[in-house]
């Protein structure tokens, strides 16, 4: 039972990761309609950076978290320059451009670091472990609830900013209606541009911080990008609460569900996808049959 | 009827005559050359050296996905990242009888055909409930989780280590095919099956009700199609060929594992699909010239294969508005130098 609570505390861990990346990703898609598959490699790069400058100290992995935020807002920002020429081409267009980024940045990555998985510790001060459920308890890492409390800070942030700030209501106008919201005097350029540099920062930082938790290597570019268009389908674009529900849900099934059920855990996945495909469909059909009549 | 009308029908039915000797003409190229792929396809174990053939095996396995992504994609307007998922299913299912002593390959080709239908014909509800980026995501999914799936069912896949395949035989009590150039050959056969019968789904009504789908899909409907249903149709025929696909794949490589039906495979399906614009004649060659830029240009990189592909995939992408905005630049010297000869005159 205490390795169920355990892993259930892992999920946790892992979903709030997922929620950091589809958060980034969901936020890319909705400002500029773009489906960036270079996402997963914006998360090795972070994870390979915390690698790099995260080695002991608090200090250094502030520095890399830091580091991270900056190139990750430059790449979104980047990302943004990039596609605009691809603007009414389509999503093909789109999607190639992005795994064309993608497959290059693992060529510098192999290149650069090799092909076995790296180690990513967390700083010695978080490094220990604390004994959860009394004295027969298992240890539990520090890092972990670390974790937990900073990506559940950046959760509760990303939805105050939204619904609450001012920023927020330019963006939800601007993802609404683009051409309205610049009629109405909002600089939707400016908006569009903050939101890719944010959607970029936090992937990049994800894999700053995600780095002990699933650390860098060749593949795993990949496997969170798949995992955080799953929460995104899920959660529904541009909806941070349903994003983190997702994140969440997505994180107990590939935790739980692995240990529970090792072999139906991608089938789990697959079916909450058509479940909520379906009953998304007949709530928007539904809907739509509302206005016309 | 005045002179005049007669003269302007003379002079169009020459204009239609000789349109339609160019047309011959154009044909008779077209079939020319056809016959000039055919037998330097046929020809090319004599040719080249065995690590080359292997390679167009490859690039002929890969032509097969990139005709059933093409059949989504170019025909459906659907851009499919998880043709893969279903090479897998093909694949597993060829591996797997072929370990338990099938090893006819025809037999084993259609087994996987029938597999790759029935996986698409399970995950169609989910799939095609989806347009546009949503089904990029969700085919994208598909293809990640059946990998996962692979590598996780360790008793029936041999999970990462994947598992080995004996080779097929051409018919019951032949010889195994082990040698390259035989291999290749058997490929070379099947992917003429594969590829005749889509040039035959492609002369269908289901054809024409896909391309009306990916053009205008809720105006095809009210005019009385079934486009659900031509949709479902679609995508279990491109599962089939998926699942063939598969079944070549490890005939040729006599081996399979879950790395085998990853991401990599579908990307570079719709790469290849993309390169051909929409037509079947064109993925088969995107496929060729992608396997060419990875196998043969990538290994004079000396390990950069991955960033040549990178490379290609940007190349596609920007084909279009680069190559308007170069036709505006061209037009633009053209203006301006015409200025220049005009007002040089004057």
């Amino acid at each position: 039972m205490l390795t169920y609570a355990v892993t259930a505390l892992n999920g946790l861990a892992y979903g709030l990761l997922l929620f950091v990346l589809a958060a980034g990703l969901t936020l890319i898609f909705g400002v500029m309609d773009i489906l960036n598959l270079a996402h997963g490699a914006f998360y090795l790069f972070g994870a390979y950076l915390a690698y790099l400058l995260s080695i002991g100290g608090l200090l250094e992995l502030a520095a890399a978290v830091a580091a991270g935020i900056a190139f990750g807002a430059l790449a979104g920002v980047a990302l943004t320059a990039a596609m605009r020429p691809l603007t009414g081409h389509g999503h093909l267009a789109q999607a190639l451009a992005t795994i064309g980024i993608a497959f290059l940045a693992a060529d510098v990555y192999v290149t650069a670091a090799g092909g076995a998985p790296l180690p990513a510790d967390p700083p010695t001060a978080l490094a220990g472990s604390i004994t959860l459920g009394g004295h027969s308890g298992l240890g539990y890492p520090v890092y972990r609830l670390g974790f937990i409390a900073v990506a559940a800070v950046v959760a509760l942030g990303l939805h105050l900013t939204v619904t609450r700030s001012r920023y927020g209501v330019m963006l939800r106008a601007t993802v609404a209606d683009r051409q309205m919201a610049a009629a109405t005097g909002i600089h939707t350029g400016w908006v569009q541009a903050v939101a890719m540099a944010a959607g970029g920062a936090l992937a990049v930082g994800a894999g700053v911080l995600g780095a002990p938790l699933l650390g860098p290597a060749p593949g795993v570019d990949t496997t969170v990008l798949v995992l955080s268009l799953i929460v995104v389908v899920i959660g529904g674009t541009g909806s941070i609460p349903g994003t983190l529900g997702a994140a969440l849900l997505v994180g107990q099934v590939q935790t739980v569900g692995v240990l529970a059920a090792p072999t139906f855990a991608p089938f789990a996945l697959f079916v909450v996808l058509l479940a909520v495909l379906i009953v998304r469909q007949s709530a928007s059909t539904r809907s739509a049959r509302v206005v016309p009549a | 009827m005045t002179p005049s009308t007669l003269v302007k029908q003379s002079a169009g039915t020459v204009a239609l005559q000789a349109a339609s000797r160019g047309r011959a003409f154009r044909s008779t190229v077209a079939v020319t050359a056809a016959i000039a792929i055919v037998l330097g396809a046929l020809g090319l174990p004599a040719v080249v050296d065995a690590y080359t053939i292997s390679i167009a095996t490859t690039a002929l396995i890969l032509a097969t996905l990139a005709m059933s992504t093409q059949i989504v994609t170019g025909l459906a307007g659907l851009p499919s990242l998880g043709q893969a998922a279903y090479l897998g299913v093909g694949a597993y299912t060829a591996a797997l009888l072929a370990n338990t002593g099938l090893t006819l390959g025809p037999a084993l080709l259609a087994a996987a055909a029938v597999a790759g239908a029935a996986a698409a014909a399970v995950t169609a509800p989910l799939v095609l409930r989806t347009r546009g980026t949503t089904f990029l995501m969700v085919t994208f999914a598909v293809g990640e989780l059946a990998r996962t799936a692979a590598s996780q069912a360790v008793t029936v896949t041999g999970g990462d280590d994947g598992i080995h395949v004996p080779p097929v035989t051409w018919w019951p009590g032949g010889a195994p095919l082990r040698a390259d150039g035989y291999l290749y050959l058997y490929v070379l056969g099947c992917f003429g099956v594969l590829a005749a019968a889509v040039a035959l789904l492609l002369r269908t009504r289901l054809a024409l009700v896909l391309r009306g789908a990916a053009d205008h899909e809720m105006r095809l409907g009210a005019l009385g199609h079934r486009v659900g249903a031509a949709l479902t149709a679609g995508w279990v025929i491109a599962g089939a060929l998926a699942g063939a696909a598969g079944a070549l794949f490890v005939a040729a490589h006599r081996y399979l594992s879950p790395a085998d039906l990853g991401l990599d495979a579908s990307a570079l399906a719709l790469l290849a699909a993309a390169i051909g614009l929409g037509s079947m004649r064109g993925a088969v060659a995107g496929a060729v010239l992608v396997v060419a830029a990875r196998d043969l240009i990538g290994a004079e990189t000396g390990g950069h294969a991955l960033a040549v592909l990178g490379l290609v995939f940007l190349l596609v992408a920007y084909r279009q508005p680069v190559t308007r905005r170069l036709r505006s630049l061209v037009g633009h010297l053209e203006h301006r130098l015409a200025g220049i000869v005009a007002g040089g005159r004057r």
